[in-house]
């Protein structure tokens, strides 16, 4: 819109290594890139769709990377910037990084999200449907549309309410995969069984969620989790670990608990 | 440009039903057919788009029985824009005993809307608000609770009652989450077919009616193509016609503008939302822009400097030195007017020269009231990530210096024209969500776009859609059909196309161009002069991208540079049927503000004798060019008198 | 109910569950045998250890079966920790140029497998040294006091407890993670408990080197 204008006409002058990988099954390397004169007010994604035009204008192929919403919500960007999840800010997704984060003359390593459950697809784009399967294995409450009972005619305590938003926050970026040293997707499953498992609405198939969610992370072949609590770090909504123990009482209770005849939930 | 005006058009039957309001949506669910339970399996549902329309639907016919099939264009159903909505989501449940009712909510969003919206479909939205609440709770969504454990609600603009639910401040985040667990449930259970990173690119109707799409998969680049007995367009809106909005990056207008092409009309296009706080631009590198919800209107004050060019920090100017114009201007309202309101009341600030920030170009939100009222840890609750977001863009801190905001696009009223059905001129083609033009008029409460979105998905279409499946005749096709063929040859003819131009600028070059000019010329003010000019520009640029786009690569890869350019073909006309369609309505009304129309306090000056219907637009072609019949659906007002907004 | 124990032990969870429940078991068992071991103290001539090893010895059946129950758990806390080391190996097949620190990951946290080979190593050495050997003529103590006062052992044995530290400082409030047992009110605790524990232990088993390299028996206090 007009009026815009770049409050600093110098900018910043960055080296750039990123990822290059043409599709799956093609070997990857990094390019190295010279970016100049980058405001310090644009962010990560911007500074990337910059270099993009420069590529772009050199006849070279842009860089591919996943990104929508650019405000933090839809979980669709995420690169490993200098061996960080998400860059070097708490809290934040890539989108979010802004550039007055680096320095002039800095030297940048752009990688995607990598883990054996998350193949790329190219460049630093990854394919996360892994996560989708997890969910569609039990991260839900069965109910259908029709007529439930009145909203208020299940009343939940607000510390309840307000840990299982705490924990529903999570976007499904995959940050925690990415910067655990085990590619572990603990947080991310222990965040949904955390929104689900503490409200009254989720308690019924607590037990079978939870075994089916777990078995269907272990056949995506994530790691295991080491307690490391680097995923809390990365993630860009920081989601507690405390979501971990909670996925671990859960399937150890679920385990002991829970009838021998698992049928998938829903069914 | 020509135009032939068809009143009551033949083309536009809405199906509303007769008799008491009230009672209408119950008369024609029972007067519409149904598909017993058993043949539901038989029918096959397309679905384009997992927001929170295209989510709920999906998961709702499927639980029903039906098969579905649902193309989604990012990795994920989760990922859609529904997700960035922040504020909430309104229903006339009346906890806080502060007389809401369904009527009043159906009051409230007619008004709103500047008396563009059909009395019946909003009625409709009214009454079934309250099972979205109830429905969306079952799920699960953790909706904000008071310490008794029930639901807590706030106040939005337009309204004097508090009815919005929410959720934090990322309630379309958790409702969509919630939809796309149903969605999951049913994928899951082998109930629907879910196709992630697949565009649309294209309609296939089959003698006369729609009959399944051609999408593109975005890692390979194969074109596909999807048959069924009816497709469901849940696509969103358009507002990144504008390059610059709030919306995603994904967010686009390629489906609804193929099926236009393909004979579905078009509803009122010009009737853009431009929302009042959003941060300000910064520099030219700017993708996008970034809402701050409304809700923080509960608690921040408007203000600007009472004398123009003042350049004091805002702590140095006195109380004495302030115009809180929205209070001064509607002391019943205050800083809760409407969208429409507020966002053009910034816009005056800022063109008399009292704008604020380095580039004049914002006007203050300011908590230090509420903060020195509540404490800083009330409105952290309230607000927090909010202040957050601010401040990570802005590098400002919210809590000790003003917001700057200012007006940006954010949501599209106009779509394509369906009747009461959700059904578009094209027989099994439905369109839901902000991608219909129906249910918000002229303008769109806050917090009524989740209301709207999921009232079409989990409660509309799956009483409506059996009008469609058991009342034709549908016989088997398959993706083998001619017709798909064609499609499929026309769609891989335009990739090429777009491959082949080989020029110097990238389509987002492009695209800033086109979203400068209709921000110019067909934004928050409107003239017959302006408009002219706008589509000069605009046809300028069309011929320009045709002759000088630059996209490398090929069609058979994950080709981000293909993909953009596909979209902004599309934006590049449909931009020219906003400019026609603003420039045809001689009237202001809600976000659609013609300078020429207005009242001495210049406020929105509507046309009833002459402008109260839809305009819906049909496209043709005419010697390569395009052309547009326009077709009138006239409103009547039975229950809400037609008079002036005021919001004094 | 044999199939959903063994799917429980296959899972991740279950894996490190156990990892868990062994690793809690063994620290059991090193609390008691450094406090058997302080019997060293109480005199200046190891009669006192040396009955106390006696002691051990007479518990006939008992004794094999402790021993054979902890060789188990050695082996399963091994085996557990190997397999999920490979695996998480397998979860990243292609490496990060430099997967750097955000967060709360430590020392101790980043190298438990390094740290438990290392203890793994030193195991075998220790049960060499003591358990294989035939002390019958000299007595433990007199064993124990040698092997401790040449400059090699009271090396090996020093550099051990320092990775046992290092091990049991994650390991004690990790499991409490993996057994769902951590919350967040009793967190800090936890960890808190854990590091004295870890220090105490290793502390404790560093002492007899030192100790004994230091005063050969002639302990001040005695």
């Amino acid at each position: 819109m007009s009026g815009g204008h770049d409050h600093h006409s110098g900018g910043l002058n960055l080296t750039l290594h990123v990822w290059r990988q043409k599709d799956a099954q093609a070997e990857g390397r990094f390019e190295t890139y010279a970016l100049q004169g980058i405001s310090e007010h644009c962010s990560f994604l911007e500074m990337l769709d910059q270099l993009n035009e420069q590529l772009l204008r050199e006849g070279r192929d842009p860089v591919a990377f996943d990104h929508d919403c650019r405000e933090g919500i839809c979980g669709s960007c995420g690169v490993v910037i200098n061996g960080q999840a998400h860059g070097p800010d708490r809290e934040t997704a890539t989108c979010q990084l802004h550039m007055r984060r680096f320095h002039d003359g800095d030297t940048i390593y752009v990688e995607p999200f990598r883990a054996k459950a998350f193949p790329i697809q190219r460049d630093l784009v990854v394919d996360r449907s892994a996560f989708d399967r997890i969910v569609s294995k039990g991260g839900f409450v069965s109910v259908n549309t029709g007529a439930p009972q009145d909203a208020n005619g299940l009343p939940v305590p607000k510390e309840n309410a307000d840990l299982a938003m705490d924990a529903a926050s999570c976007i499904g970026c995959g940050a925690c995969v990415a910067a655990c040293p085990n590619a572990a997707a603990m947080l991310f499953v222990g965040a949904k069984i955390s929104h689900l498992g503490l409200l009254p609405q989720g308690a019924p198939e607590r037990r079978r969620r939870v075994l089916a969610m777990v078995e269907q992370m272990d056949r995506d072949g994530f790691g295991n989790c080491g307690n490391i609590y680097e995923c809390e770090a990365a993630c860009p909504k920081s989601i507690s670990v405390e979501n971990i123990a909670r996925l671990n009482r859960e399937y150890i209770v679920a385990s002991a608990c829970e009838r021998p005849a698992v049928e998938r939930i829903g069914d | 440009m020509s135009t032939t005006a068809i009143q009551g058009s033949p083309k536009l039957v809405s199906k509303c039903p007769s008799g008491p309001m009230s009672e209408r949506w119950d008369k024609h669910r029972f007067d519409l057919k149904l598909v017993n339970p058993a043949n539901r399996r038989k029918y096959h549902v397309l679905v384009v788009g997992t927001g929170l329309a295209g989510a709920s639907a999906a998961a709702s016919l499927a639980e029903m029985g039906y098969r579905v099939t649902v193309l989604c264009i990012h990795d994920s159903p989760r990922r859609a824009h529904s997700i960035a909505a922040q504020g909430g989501i309104n229903a006339a449940k009346n906890y806080p005993n502060d007389g809401d009712s369904i009527r009043r909510l159906f009051y409230d969003t007619v008004k709103g809307g500047d008396y563009r919206a059909r009395e019946a479909n909003v009625y409709r939205l009214a009454q079934v608000s309250n099972s979205i609440i109830d429905q969306c709770v079952a799920q699960g969504v953790p909706f904000a609770r008071d310490y008794g454990g029930l639901l807590d609600n706030r106040s939005f603009g337009g309204a004097q009652v508090a009815r919005t639910f929410y959720a934090r401040g990322q309630t379309g985040q958790q409702l969509l989450i919630g939809a796309y667990h149903a969605l999951m449930r049913q994928v899951g259970l082998g109930k629907v077919a879910l196709f992630p990173r697949r565009e649309m690119l294209d309609l296939v109707v089959v003698d006369g009616v729609a009959r399944g799409v051609v999408a593109r998969e975005l890692t390979g680049g194969a074109i596909e193509s999807y048959a069924a007995d009816a497709v469901l367009l849940c696509t969103g809106g358009y507002g990144n016609v504008f390059f610059l909005s709030t919306n995603a990056k994904f967010s686009n207008a390629t489906a609804i503008w193929r099926a236009h092409k393909r004979g579905a009309l078009f509803g009122n296009p010009c009737f853009t939302q431009i929302h009042p706080t959003c941060i300000p631009v910064s520099g030219s590198y700017q993708s996008k822009l970034t809402l701050m919800s409304e809700s923080l209107r509960n608690d921040g004050r408007v203000w600007v400097p009472k004398s123009k060019g003042d350049r004091r920090s805002p702590d140095q100017i006195p109380e004495a030195d302030r115009d809180y114009y929205l209070e001064r201007l509607y002391p019943s309202f205050g800083n809760l007017v409407p969208r429409d309101i507020a966002s053009r009341r910034a816009k005056e600030m800022v063109d008399e020269g009292r704008g604020v920030g380095e580039t004049a170009m914002a006007v203050y939100l300011d908590f230090r009231d509420a903060i020195q009222r509540d404490g800083a840890p009330k409105i952290r609750e309230k607000y927090g990530n909010l202040f957050q977001m601010y401040e990570r863009i802005t590098a400002d801190d919210p809590y000790h210096v003003p917001m700057r905001i200012y007006p940006a696009v954010h949501y599209t009223m106009g779509g394509l024209w369906v009747d009461y059905n959700l059904e578009s001129t094209i027989p099994g083609l439905f369109v839901l969500g902000e991608a219909n033009f129906s249910d918000h008029g002229a303008n769109r409460l806050g917090a009524s776009a989740l209301m709207q979105g999921l009232a079409d998905g989990y409660f509309v279409i799956p009483a409506t859609i059996a009008s469609h499946l058991a009342g034709r005749k549908l016989p088997k096709v398959t993706t083998d059909h001619a017709q798909f063929k064609q499609v499929e040859g026309e769609v891989q003819a335009r990739l090429r196309r777009l491959l082949a131009i080989d020029g110097r600028r990238s389509a987002d070059d492009l695209h800033r161009d086109l979203g400068l000019a209709m921000w110019e010329h067909c934004g928050m003010g409107r003239s017959d002069a302006g408009l002219s000019k706008g589509l000069a520009k605009i046809r300028a640029l069309r011929s320009e991208f045709w002759e000088n786009l630059r996209v490398l690569g090929q069609g058979e890869e994950l080709n981000r540079e293909l993909e953009k350019a596909g979209r902004v073909a599309d934006f590049m006309e449909l931009a020219e049927l906003m400019v026609l369609d603003a420039q045809y309505r001689k009237e202001s009304c809600g976000g659609h503000f013609r300078v020429e129309y207005q009242t001495e306090e210049g406020e929105a000056l509507r046309d009833d004798a002459n402008f109260c219907h839809v305009a819906a637009w049909e496209h043709t072609e005419e010697g390569g060019a395009m052309r547009w019949n326009l077709h009138q659906e006239p409103l009547s007002f039975e229950e809400v008198k037609l008079t002036q907004r005021s919001y004094k | 109910m044999i199939s959903r124990f063994g799917a429980f032990l296959r899972s991740s969870i279950g894996k490190k569950a156990l990892m868990a429940v062994t690793g809690l078991l063994l620290i059991g068992f090193l609390i008691v045998h450094v406090v058997g071991n302080l019997t060293l103290y109480a005199d200046g001539d190891g009669t006192q250890f040396n009955a106390y090893a006696a002691k051990l010895e007479a518990l006939g059946p008992l004794k094999v079966l402790a021993e054979v129950g902890l060789t188990v758990l050695f082996l399963a806390h091994i085996a557990l920790g190997l397999r999920t080391a490979l695996e998480n190996r397998e979860a990243r097949p292609e490496r990060y140029k430099d997967l750097a620190p955000k967060g709360r990951r430590t020392m101790a946290s980043m190298t438990m497998v390094v740290t438990g080979a290392v203890l793994l190593v030193f195991l075998v050495i220790h049960v060499i040294d003591f358990r294989l050997a035939d002390f019958s003529k000299v007595g433990l103590a007199k064993l124990v006091m040698e092997r401790l006062t040449s400059p090699l052992g009271a090396g090996i044995y020093l550099v051990s407890m320092a990775f046992l530290g290092s091990h049991l400082w994650h390991a004690f409030q990790s499991l409490f993670q993996t057994l769902g047992l951590r919350h967040p009110s009793y967190a800090p605790t936890i960890k808190w408990v854990g590091s004295a524990l870890a220090l105490a232990i290793a502390g404790l088993f560093a002492s007899f080197p030192v100790l004994c390299m230091m005063f050969e028996g002639q302990w001040p206090w005695s």
